[in-house]
């Protein structure tokens, strides 16, 4: 007998399409109850008379009245002379209804030359909008008049689309928003006189055209510091894969073409593509500081992750077999390095990356699970490793005193822009998973192997290391504590806060601590929804991060950071890519904006690496 | 099949009679190997004229596995029901039997047999069966039997396979609040999600969580928040006026039900409620308009009709002039 799964299909999508009515009964019924309680049993055999669909709403008036009405009727104590407390009852007039102005957030600052905005914001009130910018410095109000549109779901990208992911869609949320989008011109002006001073977006939602209903505003301004760089980024699809044995791969061998890398100037409306059409996966990048030097780790044959390609950044640039470190072949630190976050010193002369200890094959050294699900579809981070340098010249490799104890895992190291310390994050090792451990259903599902990390510094003293120092504010805190990222003016410390792991944390956020440690602050630019992959602008005055605020699809966002650590609300980079693609791993690179045009991987070291993977 | 919870179901509870039932329905089939028309013998259930071939010559546990999956495709979930219940006792293969438990209690449940679904559902998830639909419909059943400890490890199953399943959430926050356990509604719906939006049910359950826990500003907050994601819904408004109301604050709240009002201008409670704001603010001619719209659309609530003597009282007219 074959139980026909494919016949059962149809009944069971029937069946999956009536869960959803009789679930949303029993919310009905459950409305009622939650809505009941002490209150509604003031107010008898009103419900039995009652289509169900309507018994919630009708609940909830009952609600209403029955609590006024209390004042009214004399059932509370202090409202004996009934009518008398209604009259007492006189208050000042009410405000408009407030307007929920989604984007930008009050408080935000712009790049000078960034594309414009679109504004975002959800009135229950207004059916027509009057938008108002207002200058400080005496500039005429900028005014529109709006019916509103809503927001548009960009262009998607057909060879994205797989079974194991769904086309973006509005959430109720995003579809209850309305939109304005400045033109180039007005944007212009706005900027040009929201530097001084912010200036104030006024949102008036209007019932007529004259009566003004709702209102809100947010101010905001313009920075007077450019982001002064461009940004390097990959872009991927989301398209895990279930292999026939059951496991579950992020993307499939074959479409691991559709990654590219693209280079963004804030000031251009849309990205360029460098490198596309790879047969391999490539992961982590680096640029040195000075920008003269890229890293970037690249899976090799038989999904060896231990090739690191380091080449000078160029025009058009190459990746040879030349420019390749084979990780493995050294045989200096073990035999496997755990793959991830190899970084370029400022210098471009060495590389500092993680490394797992002797003898330990990577599924011994790191705790991965991929999932089916596009939204969050790997959890990813080392529970065992020390950090190692490789020096460029020499071509070999050492241990890094005070981050190469196998007591511990030590990982995510980076470099001070002066090239004096490593920071990296630090905890007691562990094997990735215990025997019977079940496994993890989702991102931060519990069964999760547990890891908190701390964040220390040691010096790089020329190779020689030396003694580690926890970093007070980023360490001992409960929390997960990883990614740092040091900033240029060597003051400051970003780093990612989760409850577990790293990486793809849906509840990461970031952080702020003096270099030294001390208080860290929770930076304002986060969103709700996973916040990571950032990097400082060479100026030290922008950071870069992904989010999946707006969409499971990462997008990329700005924020600004003055001289004393303040960091400003998010800044969409707008139209990165097409809405069912993800951007993650931005990077600022000290270059022009044209600097880089193209990436190669030549020809010849993509078929080897193509057919050694057969 | 195994000796299980399942088996002493089909012997002892109303699980045995539908199973009964179920394999009469079968014998009707058998019979319609002699004679065609017999078919009408289950009147409610005759199957396709596509399988009564199959029907009728030796019927398997596939067969009426697939009769089954036929009824359920055409929202025909008694029948379904009967089918899947009659394939299992034709002694399908054990490797397909927790498939065939689900897909009864499904039609059960989808069939609006709540109380039989239960043990169907619980025995398909006691053999091993892996589908989230399960667990929501077998939290959904649990629910209507006021089952709310069993309902909530159901919904939050759920939630472990998917953290985002609207329904579960609704539900799962609703249970919650019902039993005062408010620490637990904050914890369940104000955490990230990919999807950045609450329910307007999930408003409320999370605005009353708020305020029973002292922290009436984010509960104002998620309310005027829900209210402008879901202007329609008079659920958020009344809670979000009520809220007001509590806060001595009016006049918002009459703001707040002429906007839901002009989403929802029959709706007699909105009415009766906006007319009681009013009162309380002294508007006397616009409280007895609305408070006798509400009468006039039907609200038979005594405090409608107490609240408007009061206010014709207070605007001295004379009341008998608004008795219905």
């Amino acid at each position: 007998m074959t139980l026909p799964n494919g016949k059962c299909l149809t009944a069971y999508h029937q069946i999956r399409l009536k869960l959803k009515a009789s679930t949303h009964v029993r919310r009905t019924t459950h409305a009622i109850k939650t809505l009941g309680g002490p209150v509604v049993s003031a107010i008898p055999a009103f419900f039995p008379t009652r289509n169900r669909a309507v018994v919630c709403l009708c609940l909830v008036i009952a609600v209403i009245t029955a609590i006024a009405g209390f004042s009214l009727t004399g059932h509370t104590p202090t409202s004996r002379s009934l009518i008398p407390a209604v009259f007492a009852a006189q208050q000042p007039s009410a405000k408009p209804w407030p307007v929920s102005i989604d984007y930008p957030e009050e408080g935000s600052i712009f790049p000078p030359g960034i594309t414009p905005p679109t504004i975002l914001w959800r009135d229950a009130a207004g059916a027509s909008w009057n938008i108002d910018i207002v200058f400080a410095d005496k500039t005429p109000p900028i005014h529109f008049v709006t019916g509103g549109e809503r927001i548009k779901i960009p262009p998607i990208d057909a060879q994205a689309v797989s079974d194991t992911n769904k086309p973006p869609t509005l959430t109720a949320q995003q579809a209850a928003m309305w939109t304005w989008t400045p033109d180039p011109a007005t944007w212009a002006t706005i900027q040009a006189h929201s530097v001084a001073a912010p200036a104030t977006l006024v949102i008036s939602g209007m019932r007529d055209g004259r009566t003004v209903l709702s209102q809100s505003r947010v101010a905001f301004t313009t920075s007077a510091d450019p982001v002064g760089a461009p940004i390097f980024y990959r872009d991927v699809p989301l398209m895990p894969t279930l292999g026939v044995n059951g496991v579950v791969s992020p993307l499939a061998p074959d479409a691991i073409h559709l990654i590219h890398w693209c280079l963004r100037d804030i000031r251009k409306p849309a990205s360029r593509v460098l490198l596309k059409d790879m047969p391999t996966c490539a992961n982590c990048h680096s640029f040195s500081a000075d920008g003269k030097t890229f890293g970037m780790d690249i899976d090799g044959p038989a999904n060896d992750k231990g090739l690191y390609a380091v080449v000078p950044v160029q025009k058009h640039m190459t990746i040879n077999s030349k420019d390749m470190v084979h990780w493995n072949n050294d045989g200096t630190v073990g035999k496997t390095r755990v793959g991830f976050m190899s970084q370029v010193s400022p210098d471009g002369r060495y590389v500092v990356s993680t490394f797992a200890g002797p003898s330990l094959e990577l599924r011994d050294s790191y705790y991965v699970t991929n999932f089916t699900d596009h939204r969050f579809l790997q959890v990813f981070y080392p529970t065992r490793g020390i950090l190692a340098w490789y020096n460029r010249a020499t071509g070999m490799r050492y241990p890094l005193p005070g981050a190469d104890d196998p007591r511990y895992v030590q990982t995510d190291g980076v470099w001070s822009h002066d090239g004096k310390w490593i920071v990296f994050a630090r905890a007691e090792a562990r094997d990735p998973r215990k025997p019977g451990q079940p496994p993890a259903l989702h991102a931060n599902d519990t069964n999760e192997t547990q890891i908190q990390y701390d964040l220390y510094r040691v010096p790089f003293n020329n190779g020689k290391g030396g003694t580690p120092e926890r970093i007070v504010g980023a360490s001992q805190n409960g929390m997960s504590n990883s990614f740092p990222k040091v900033s240029p003016d060597g003051k400051w410390i970003v780093f990612v806060q989760a409850k577990n792991g790293q990486l793809m944390r849906p509840d990461s956020q970031l952080y702020i601590v003096p270099f030294e440690g001390g208080v860290a602050r929770r930076m304002r630019a986060n969103t709700r929804l996973m916040n990571s992959w950032h990097s400082f602008s060479p100026n030290g005055r922008w950071m870069v991060f992904s989010s999946k605020a707006r969409s499971p699809y990462t997008q990329m966002y700005l924020t600004h950071i003055d001289a004393n650590g303040n960091d400003s609300p998010p800044i969409l980079i707008d139209n990165t890519t097409a809405s069912n693609r993800a951007v993650n791993i931005p990077e600022f690179v000290n270059i022009d904006p044209d600097g880089i045009e193209d990436i190669e991987v030549h020809v010849a070291d993509q078929r080897a690496i193509a057919d050694t993977r057969k | 099949m195994p000796k299980s919870q399942f088996d002493s179901h089909l012997h002892h509870g109303p699980l045995a009679s539908r199973l009964i039932g179920a394999l009469f329905v079968a014998l009707g089939l058998v019979l319609a190997l002699l004679a065609p028309t017999c078919l009408s013998a289950a009147p409610n259930c005759p199957p396709p004229p596509s399988m009564k071939d199959r029907l009728q010559n030796a019927p398997t546990a596939d067969d009426y596995t697939d009769l089954g999956v036929w009824f359920a495709g055409h929202d025909q979930y008694d029948c379904a029901a009967d089918a899947f219940a009659t394939a299992l006792q034709a002694k399908p293969p054990d490797k397909y039997v927790p498939h065939l438990i689900f897909m009864f209690g499904s039609s059960l449940y989808l069939s609006g047999d709540l109380q039989e679904a239960i043990p169907a559902l619980q025995e398909a998830e006691h053999r091993g069966y892996k589908d989230n639909r399960l667990h929501l419909m077998l939290a959904a059943a649990l629910d209507s039997t006021h089952n709310s400890a069993d309902a909530e490890a159901e919904w939050r199953t759920a939630l472990a396979f998917d953290p985002e399943i609207t329904a579960a959430l609704d539900a799962l926050s609703t249970d919650l609040v019902n039993d005062a356990d408010y620490p637990s509604v904050i914890e369940l719906l104000d955490k990230p999600r990919v999807q950045p939006q609450r329910t307007p049910t999930q408003c409320a359950n999370l605005a009353t969580a708020y305020e029973r826990t002292g922290k009436p500003g984010q509960a104002l907050e998620v309310l005027r928040n829900g209210l402008n994601t879901s202007p329609e819904s008079a659920e958020v408004a009344g809670q979000l006026a009520a809220l007001l109301v509590r806060s001595s604050r009016d006049e918002e709240a009459a703001s707040v039900l002429e906007i839901a009002l002009t989403r929802n201008p029959d709706d007699p409670r909105l009415h009766e409620a906006f007319g009681t704001v009013l009162a309380r603010l002294n508007r006397m001619p616009e409280a007895r308009e609305h408070l006798e719209r509400a009468i006039a659309l039907g609200d038979t609530s005594p405090d409608a009709k107490s609240n408007l003597a009061k206010v014709i009282q207070a605007l001295g007219a004379a009341p008998q002039s608004l008795s219905p």
